[in-house]
């Protein structure tokens, strides 16, 4: 059964089916080619552990879900898929693989298919993918091949770095229906520039990582970490990206109903002057010393240093106490950049748009490692 | 003074590492090679390595993590050692990954063994071993058991599961995780270990002091509407809720447990009875 035959069968391809009665406004927009209606909130399920959150959400109205064969080794898919039961085929449901080759990649759908109790999955990733190179033409055959025999409707990629580069590929290869990929407010024009791009060429957008990392990835007493714990600096993060036409649908982790209900909020609520002074105050916090990896200094040191890659050895040891960490990346660059001291140069020739104080940072990494 | 600090700081830390990278030596099992030098990753760049699953790690506490590649003849394997913050998160990560359908074998605090992957726990170090297989269906488990049984005895650390693991009751018992935050969907109840059984489900939360498990039940009681009192250890209610249905809910000392699942509230206060009885 080909993927066009399924679209009769009640599932969520043409208008939404709205839910009557539902406390929140639901907003929809359409998935690229796919024609799929989803809402601007998704639910990211990797961490969601009970059941209970992922079955509120479907009946509040979510109708967009995403897992992952990796995510705890299979377990998430298959509480996943327990979870939806008979909502089943009122949502659409994505997962991923990261299998290494063909081989694995075909096994890892028949495990998937089987682990979310259904016999065929809406949009099928290719997961965590950095650049072209990463996506063989054999990869991208197993993956029509699943759509010809009905398993998967919807092919795509994610991926949390190098969308500068994949995003445009993707469009020009033109075998993709989505893309899935990590955006939000901290990321530069050029992020912006990759995903239209992609929409333009009639891929749906689906975005992550959407509160840029959220609280787990950071620590108390770092920036990021007091700012994104203020009442609604997640929920304007949220809406930052919502609130973006190229983005079809959001997928925010969920582990608990408050979180449910917080995030449903930023559907049909337009980013407010408040959302954007919270997320601007958040960003001139960290902006001495938060590198976004935007890649325009790339080069643009005289003496060669690969700034970014400092600025990262640094945080190690400044943001995490990681030390030996930091030291040992530092010390993996060449002899000649690890021998460069920032004080010999007359002037700085790096200048960071978003206004990293590059010299100064660079010059304690020398004092710290070097 | 702070430089001395600092020197202190790096040499412990140079310890912890020590002891995870003597279990990352792919000689300990014979006619392996390393493919290349260990490589460590923090919480701010696991995502290089473990993309689109770093936070899998993060929600189990995840301080660091070291990984090196083997090789014998024409097999591939990756061995990842976490530490985590303490052996509670380590045993959590595993009860997380851990293949519920297979028993958990005596490997450190706990451990499973299949044909291409092997995953255990011992103090603070989740080990995770996974063959780099060009053909899936290959049988690779006495490799793995050789490595696992190396790398354990490298280790140091916790070799008993966490003792809440005992209490619940272990009649038609399916399996117990920790989960790190959100027991039962609810924010209230904030990290704790969850058992599911063929009906139901059981969970133990603990809480610092007795009076904050206490203000844990009050505040949670009035989220369920028609919550009636039980008799169950030092206070408890029971309920109807359409997510968790019949649910039974008790405080006992810093203690935060019960029943959830269950089709009448009644049938969650019974069993929650059992587990109250059960926890010291």
């Amino acid at each position: 059964m080909g993927a066009g035959s399924r679209m009769g069968l009640g599932q969520p391809s043409g208008e939404p089916d709205a839910k009557a009665g539902s406390p929140v406004k639901l907003e929809y927009r359409t998935l690229g080619r796919t024609g799929l209606k989803v809402t601007t909130v998704g639910m990211g399920c990797m961490i969601t552990s009970d059941p209970s959150v992922i079955e509120r959400a479907a009946d509040m109205g979510i109708n967009y879900f995403d897992t992952a064969r990796g995510y705890q080794q299979g377990n998430n898919e298959r509480m996943v898929g327990a979870a939806l039961g008979a909502r089943r085929k009122q949502v659409v449901l994505s997962t991923k693989s990261h299998a290494p080759n063909k081989d694995e990649l075909q096994k890892h759908l028949e495990t998937s298919l089987k682990e979310l109790n259904t016999d065929y999955i809406d949009i099928w990733y290719l997961h965590g993918k950095s650049s072209p190179e990463e996506i063989p033409d054999e990869m991208i055959e197993v993956q029509q091949l699943a759509k010809k025999q009905g398993k998967v409707r919807f092919t795509g990629v994610s991926t949390h770095s190098g969308q500068q580069q994949l995003l445009p590929w993707m469009a020009q290869k033109g075998v993709f229906d989505v893309v899935l990929t990590a955006y939000n407010f901290t990321m530069d024009a050029s992020m912006d520039q990759a995903i239209a791009a992609a929409a333009k060429a009639g891929m749906g957008v689906v975005a992550m990582k959407v509160m840029a990392g959220g609280v787990r990835r950071q620590k108390p007493g770092d920036p990021l970490y007091k700012k994104l714990t203020q009442d609604g600096a997640l929920l304007a993060a949220l809406k930052w990206v919502v609130n973006k036409p190229n983005i079809a649908t959001t997928i925010p982790s969920m582990t608990d109903m408050d979180q449910l209900d917080e995030n449903l909020k930023a559907m049909g609520t337009p980013f407010s002057t408040g959302d954007e002074k919270l997320l601007t105050a958040h960003l001139d916090a960290i902006r001495p010393l938060y590198c976004r990896m935007c890649g325009k200094c790339d080069g643009a040191c005289q003496k060669g240093l690969p700034v970014a890659d400092v600025l990262r050895f640094l945080t190690y040891a400044d943001g995490y106490g990681q030390f030996a960490l930091g030291r040992e990346r530092f010390m993996e660059l060449s002899a000649e950049q690890v021998a460069v001291r920032c004080g010999d140069c007359a002037e700085c020739t790096v200048k960071c748009p978003y206004g990293v104080q590059v010299e100064s940072r660079m010059t304690r990494a020398q004092e710290l490692f070097a | 003074m702070k430089a001395a600090a600092g020197l202190l700081v790096a040499v412990l830390f140079a310890a912890g590492v020590a002891r995870a990278q003597d279990a990352l030596d792919c000689h300990i099992a014979s006619g392996w090679e390393p493919t290349g030098p260990v490589r460590q990753y923090v919480a701010d760049n696991l995502y290089e390595y473990k993309d689109g699953a770093a936070d899998g790690y993060l929600i189990y506490g995840f301080a660091r993590m070291k990984s090196i590649d083997c090789k014998s003849g024409g097999d591939t394997l990756t061995i990842d050692v976490s530490e985590m913050t303490d052996a509670d998160a380590a045993y959590g990560i595993f009860t997380a990954n851990r293949d519920p359908k297979l028993a958990i074998a005596k490997i450190g605090m706990g451990g499973q063994v299949q044909a291409q992957s092997a995953l255990f726990a011992k103090g603070k170090y989740y080990v995770e071993i996974a063959e780099v297989a060009a053909n899936p269906e290959a049988d690779h488990s006495a490799t793995m058991q050789a490595f696992v049984a190396k790398i354990q005895e490298r280790l140091e650390g916790r070799e008993s599961a966490p003792e809440a693991l005992e209490w619940f009751p272990k009649e038609n018992l399916a399996s117990v995780r920790l989960i790190p935050e959100s027991v039962l969907g609810l924010r209230l109840l904030k990290r704790g270990y969850v058992a599911k059984y063929a009906q139901g489900q059981a969970f133990i939360v603990l809480e610092s002091t007795p009076e904050s498990a206490a203000e844990v039940l009050k505040k949670l009681r009035e989220r369920f509407d028609g919550a009636a009192p039980a008799q169950i250890g030092d206070e408890a209610f029971q309920a109807k809720a359409q997510y968790l249905e019949g649910i039974c809910v008790f405080r006992k000392g810093r203690y935060v447990a019960g029943y959830a699942n269950l089709p009448e509230a009644r049938d969650a206060a019974t069993l929650a009875a059992k587990l109250a009885a059960r926890i010291p």
